[in-house]
Order: C-alpha cells, then sequence, then structure tokens
C-alpha cells in the first residue's frame, strides 16, 4: 500500500473516532428513543400549566348561578367563555370564605356593550339562510350601537345588563 | 479509443434487464405504492389518534377560542402571534372575495360590507392541522419538531434553533416565532390538558360546539359521528398533508 494512503487512512480514523466521541457528548440523552428527536421533551410539553377548568368546578360553589342559567339560553356556554381562565380561583377562592379575594384571583366581569356584542352583534355571517325562505340565526342578533343605547325617560347611557340577566337573558 | 468500453453482450444486457423488471414487480406487489394517504385511519393504529372536527355552519365568530388559547398557553397579546384564530370570508355579488381577522376574531368582528352586497359570508377557525404527513416536521433540520404516537405535532423548544424553515413549510400558516424564546411556537393540542383527560381549551371553551374533538381510532368517539353526518372536507387537500382538521360545510375560497 502506497505511503499516502496509509496516511491518509490515519487522518480518516482519527475524525472517525473524533466525531463519535463528540457525537456521544453533544447528543441528548433520550435523543433517538422514539424517532429523530428528543424523547423527553414530550413529557416536558405536558408538565406546561393549566389556565382553564372545566364547567364543574365552578358550579360547585356557584349553585344559584346554575340553576339561574340552567333555565336560559346561555345553558350551554361554559361560565369561563364569558369569564375567563378560572383555574386559579377554582382552586384558591375556597381558602377566603367571608373574605376579599385578592385581585390575582378575581375572574373578569363582562358588563359592557362590547362585551356583549362579541356574538350578539349584528353580523351576516352569523345569519345562515336556509332552504331558501327561512332565515335562522344561531345567537340572537342585535344592533348593538342602536338598540336602547340611552333610558328613554332619564337620559342615561344603558348598558346591556341593565335590562337583560346575562346568565339568564 | 479503438478499445470495447462497454463490454456488455446483447444476451447479458437483455438477462440483467429482465431480473431487475421482474424484482421491481415483484417488489410492488409486496409494498404497494401509498402516495395518497388520507389520515382518517391511523397507519397501522393501535390507541388514540386524535383528530378535529370544525363545523363551520355552526361558528359565530365570537373569537373565544382564539382568546382561550392565547391565555392558556400563554402566547403574546400581540395581534400577529396567533396559534388558533378565527377569518371572516365575505363573497361579494360581484364575486369578489374579502378575507379579515382583525386581531384573530379575539375583539369580535364587524361587518365591514352593507349587507346589499353580500352574497355569502361565514366564518372559518384556523388551528394548527397536526397532520399526518406533516411537511414542518420533514423540514426541521436538527429534530426538534415531531409527531408523536398520538398523531399531535409537537415542538422541542429546548432544542430549536429558531431557524424558522418549519414557519416556511407549513401550508396552512400555523406557526410562529416566540419573540421571547426565539423559538418556533405552535398548537400542542392543548397536551398538558389531553395528558389530564381534558379537552383543549378552545374546544372547552366553544359557545356553540363548533369545534368537535375526539379520537379517530374509537368508532364510538364524537368526531367519527361527526364526520360521518356531515360532509367533511381537509383545507388544501392537494398538497397530500394527511391534515386531520376535518370541516364541515368547507367552500373552494377557503385556503
Amino acid at each position: 500500500m502506497p505511503l499516502h494512503i496509509k496516511r491518509l487512512i490515519g487522518v480518516f480514523a482519527i475524525f472517525i473516532a473524533l466525531f463519535l466521541v463528540m457525537r456521544q457528548v453533544l447528543r441528548p440523552s433520550s435523543f433517538g428513543e422514539l424517532g429523530h428527536f428528543r424523547a423527553k421533551a414530550i413529557n416536558e410539553n405536558a408538565l406546561r400549566p393549566m389556565h382553564y377548568t372545566v364547567a364543574d368546578s365552578c358550579t360547585k360553589c356557584h349553585k344559584d348561578i346554575r340553576s339561574d342559567k340552567d333555565l336560559g339560553f346561555h345553558i350551554k356556554l361554559k361560565c369561563e367563555v364569558c369569564h375567563g381562565p378560572g383555574l386559579k380561583h377554582a382552586l384558591y377562592a375556597n381558602r377566603f370564605k367571608n373574605k376579599e379575594l385578592p385581585d390575582s384571583l378575581l375572574l373578569y366581569k363582562p358588563g359592557e356593550r362590547k362585551d356583549c356584542a362579541i356574538c350578539h352583534n349584528m353580523n351576516r355571517a352569523r345569519i345562515k339562510i336556509q332552504f331558501d325562505t327561512i332565515n335562522t340565526t344561531m345567537v340572537h342578533q342585535v344592533n348593538v350601537m342602536k338598540h336602547h343605547v340611552t333610558d328613554p325617560k332619564t337620559k342615561e347611557a344603558l348598558k346591556c345588563i341593565d335590562c337583560h340577566n346575562p346568565h339568564q337573558p | 479509443m479503438n478499445e470495447d468500453t462497454t463490454k456488455l453482450s446483447r444476451r447479458n444486457f437483455f438477462k440483467a434487464g429482465t431480473v431487475l423488471a421482474s424484482g421491481v414487480a415483484i417488489a410492488s406487489t409486496l409494498a404497494p405504492y401509498d402516495g395518497l394517504l388520507f389520515a382518517a385511519e391511523a397507519p397501522g393504529a393501535k390507541g388514540k389518534w386524535y383528530g378535529i372536527g370544525i363545523d363551520i355552519n355552526k361558528c359565530i365568530g365570537c373569537g373565544k377560542c382564539a382568546n382561550a388559547c392565547k391565555q392558556e398557553n400563554n402566547v403574546p397579546k400581540d395581534p400577529f402571534y396567533f396559534r388558533s384564530w378565527v377569518e371572516q370570508y365575505t363573497i361579494k355579488n360581484d364575486g369578489s372575495i374579502l378575507v379579515e381577522s382583525p386581531n384573530g376574531g379575539i375583539d369580535g368582528f364587524k361587518q365591514s360590507v352593507p349587507d346589499g352586497d353580500i352574497y355569502k359570508s361565514f366564518f372559518v377557525p384556523k388551528m394548527c392541522n397536526h397532520c399526518a404527513k406533516s411537511p414542518c416536521t420533514q423540514v426541521c433540520p436538527v429534530g426538534a419538531t415531531f409527531e408523536t404516537e398520538e398523531g399531535i405535532v409537537l415542538v422541542d423548544e429546548t432544542y430549536c434553533i429558531g431557524c424558522r424553515y418549519c414557519v416556511q413549510a407549513c401550508p396552512y400558516g400555523c406557526r410562529y416565532i416566540h419573540p421571547e424564546k426565539g423559538t418556533v411556537d405552535k398548537c400542542t393540542l392543548c397536551f398538558h390538558r389531553l395528558k389530564k383527560g381534558l379537552q383543549p381549551a378552545c374546544f372547552e371553551i366553544c359557545p356553540t360546539e363548533a369545534r368537535i374533538f375526539g379520537d379517530l381510532n374509537d368508532p364510538k368517539s364524537k368526531l367519527n359521528y361527526f364526520l360521518k353526518n356531515h360532509t367533511c372536507m381537509v383545507i388544501k387537500p392537494h398538497l397530500n398533508t394527511g391534515s386531520k382538521l376535518f370541516y364541515n360545510a368547507l367552500t373552494p375560497e377557503v385556503r
């Protein structure tokens, strides 16, 4: 075998050995167990914190609201649709019986016109036309900018919740 | 140049050719070409194989799903980072199509076209399709994104180098670079909730039950019932991504 080939083989052997050592050091421990990724990443994704709870956890304490809601059109709405994520509130609010809740545990209380308008403002896309003649709506549609904006007697600005009970509309 | 360079006789050429052709024919019967893959059935599946159904007819465009997704997964509040968002498609009488998504639909939609000009209008909620043959995982140079056994496409945040290759590869535009972490972020189908036996936040929150979540392997699941009873289609079927997000009443305008 010529000398230059022998030398080349030596150089290659050193490179391959270096590569194997570096691969052993740099590769994360669980890489390649289930495929071309770190198997531990699945668990890391599963351990992220939750913010939303489930509807049952609200009505365990707020029974009065539940009995209200069960009679109205909003029966299918979950509390967190309007009030926002409530896991923290559901877990810790019990400790503050008869005391003021700290701000971090308070949930959003929607009451402005814009809160109701998100679902109930007039929009052509919310009206589904069926059988050519009958128009159906998934939700009740009003023009929020015009629908009883001020009180006819006192001329004060009215909110939606002044007339409608949001839990039993 | 007088030397014969081919050295292959006619007889040997035919022999080799016959062996090669019959070999290909036998191999193709053993493992047939399955170019088109529809994800409704998992490839040799046991266990869970999650899919998503969205009923466009039922969506009222409240944007609560987009809002819930942002709150549950700590997505930046700026109006250009979304894991899940809602679009309003308006088809006018002159045939032109208008697509709007102000802040992903979180603050609600305002009808921008007068009633008289509209031929039809509808909302389309969008999110990661959790493709069975996802283009985004195929292009990752470091193996930082992958499909789990349940058919969920996840991202390994500690391993992502932020090269943005997958952001460009996703045909549905469902990935973004997280401005603080510098790594890619996408819908995990609320993997942390699934593991606790809960529904993903956007499915939990939908007020009209327009979003249906379930196991495609389970013949009794809600999703399979939905798929059987509606004419469902995926977005961009010609790309053959094996998308598992099925829309009812999907029209060709939606892309």
